[in-house]
């Protein structure tokens, strides 16, 4: 009996031992640097939105683990804090054998467009190798987009309201009006006719307070140089004459860059909104994410 | 038998408590050396896999204060309130929560929110664990009032804590160096050029006092000589656009002499005070 209980205290006292060397070497300091603890906080900062700090994650852990959701996360990171070269670059790499290409497509043409240069990105969505059968309206989309911000002249409405759903042609359609025939203002016209009655330029570019105000200051100096003349001042004659003039030649520049400034306007204002608009419908594109 | 087994089973808790510790540990160490070589947002990512990984939360406060301190270094004062208030939420004593209320303050003191920074300072000295430390509330309070550009009361405020107070005696001669902007602009409503000599522009003053007087002489010569017309217009296109002028350059010359003063000293505690800054 004493022997059995002594061959069962050895049995658990190896056991316990093995046990515990065991569970030491279970809970051994784990390599919080190792690809898959790498891979969890990258998703965790990806969740948290960090994306610069969750792309140097996915791009250690891409080291040793080849992935295309990791990779597809890892150019969304640079897309979202607007690296788009790099993610175009990244989202390049997915582009043959990957169940994501159709839609690492479509982020890379998001990127490149992204990017501004827009002759480049039109002449990017002729290219055979990168184009996309799933998202080919969507970038179609995006192409016709970037007609409204170059100065080169607009192709046809039929082509460049295509892509698009017919709900929103109305809108489109006064875009297109705006950019082909902008209200533009002549800045020689305005300088001609301030030229013939100071201030009718500034009335000519909508500056109607700004006008007053030149023709009565003009009026008032020039009075002011006749009276001082016929009062025989000739020194503030001479002085008044003088700034009547400045006022006069300051006015008809002011109304040559008043109607500049009005142009710029219309042009900032114009680009503005269509930037709004496509950017509050997220360029009708899909929102895609892993 | 049973008392092996106890003492087993204690060493083997022990085991997975101290090794689980160990890891988290090791982690918050090397955060913390790179917080030390100043490599901050290196040091925000470490932290934030420490928080991660940290499953017990015992680093929770540590670890948010600390990247708190980082956003603070790389100027995000924003995102470095947040993680402050973080850590204040976490504090376990009153210590800890003084710390991380204090560097919401400075915070704020950075950022130009000195609104914000002087109610935290009445929320701290209403709070009566922290009764003893109204010296170190006074402290910021004074800053927030220096960065508000109110001397005087950033000198009161120091002058509690104690009435030689390096800072007080900054705050107070920054105070008196500053001139009055309404007294430069009414000066110069009674004698045009009057505000730029008290602000210390005397070729300016001499320039405003002789275009006015020549402006005002050309329209008192006209209403003498009966050009009425001539005499408002000159005295409302010329000789009140010298008066105007005068006045606001009056005004001008004052609020950039404050902003002088006040300037030299707040390079004089960037550069040279040795004590605790936000």
């Amino acid at each position: 009996m004493a022997n059995s209980l002594n061959k069962t205290s050895l049995l658990f006292n190896n056991f316990a031992l093995i046990f515990i060397f065991m569970s030491a070497s279970l809970f051994a300091q784990p390599d919080f640097f190792s690809a898959k603890y790498r891979l969890e906080f990258g998703n965790y900062l990806y969740a948290e939105k960090d994306y610069l700090r969750a792309f140097h994650e996915f791009r250690n852990v891409l080291k040793t683990i080849d992935n295309d959701t990791i990779r597809f996360r890892l150019a969304n990171s640079l897309f979202k804090i607007s690296r788009m070269s790099e993610a175009a670059d990244n989202f390049k790499t997915l582009f043959f054998g990957s169940a994501l290409s159709e839609e690492a497509r479509l982020m890379f043409y998001q990127s490149a467009y992204f990017l501004n240069d827009h002759k480049w990105f039109r002449e990017l969505t002729e290219q055979e190798n990168y184009q996309t059968t799933k998202y080919k309206n969507e970038v179609e989309r995006l192409k016709s987009i970037t007609y409204f911000y170059d100065k080169i002249s607009l192709p046809d409405t039929n082509i460049l309201f295509k892509p698009f759903h017919d709900s929103v042609h109305t809108r489109l359609a006064k875009f297109y009006k705006q950019k082909k025939y902008p209200q533009y203002k002549s800045p020689t016209a305005a300088a001609v006719l301030s030229s013939v009655i100071p201030g009718a330029g500034k009335i000519y570019t909508g500056e109607i307070g700004d006008a007053v105000a030149a023709f009565l200051s003009t009026a008032a100096l020039a009075y002011l140089a006749v009276s001082n003349f016929n009062a025989e001042h000739k020194f503030r004659g001479w002085l008044f004459t003088g700034l009547t003039a400045v006022f006069y030649g300051g006015n008809i520049y002011g109304s040559a860059a008043a109607a500049q400034i009005y142009n710029a306007r219309i042009r900032f204002n114009f680009e503005n909104e269509v930037k709004l608009y496509f950017e509050e419908r997220n360029y009708f594109l899909p929102r895609i994410d892993f | 038998m049973k008392i092996r087994m106890i003492i087993i089973l204690f060493f083997l808790f022990f085991v997975v408590t101290a090794k689980g510790q160990d890891y988290v540990q090791s982690q918050f160490d090397y955060a913390n050396n790179i917080f030390g070589s100043q490599h901050y947002f290196d040091a925000i990512t470490e932290y934030k896999r420490l928080l991660f990984f940290d499953l017990t939360k015992a680093f929770i406060y540590e670890a948010n204060f600390k990247i708190g301190e980082c956003y603070k270094a790389g100027g995000k004062f924003d995102d470095a309130i947040e993680y402050f208030s973080i850590s204040e939420l976490n504090a376990r004593n009153d210590d800890e929560f003084f710390e991380s209320k204090t560097q919401i303050i400075r915070t704020n003191i950075l950022r130009r929110t000195t609104d914000r920074a002087l109610q935290l300072c009445d929320e701290l000295e209403k709070d009566e664990r922290f009764s003893s430390r109204t010296d170190d509330i006074n402290y910021w309070r004074g800053w927030s009032y220096i960065f508000a550009d109110e001397w005087k009361r950033a000198a009161n405020s120091f002058a509690k804590i104690n009435f030689n107070h390096e800072l007080k005696k900054l705050a107070a001669q920054t105070d008196k160096e500053k001139v009055s902007v309404t007294f430069a602009k009414v000066i110069s409503y009674i004698l045009p050029g009057a505000g730029a000599i008290y602000t210390g522009n005397y070729l300016s003053a001499l320039l405003s006092l002789s275009w006015n007087m020549l402006a005002g002489y050309w329209t008192v010569n006209s209403f003498v000589q009966d050009r009425v017309f001539d005499g408002f217009v000159v005295g409302e296109l010329v000789w009140l656009r010298f008066y105007r002028g005068a006045i606001y350059n009056a005004e001008q010359f004052a609020i950039n002499k404050n902003i002088e003063v006040a300037n030299k000293s707040l390079k004089f505690l960037q550069n040279e005070y040795k004590g605790i800054k936000p």
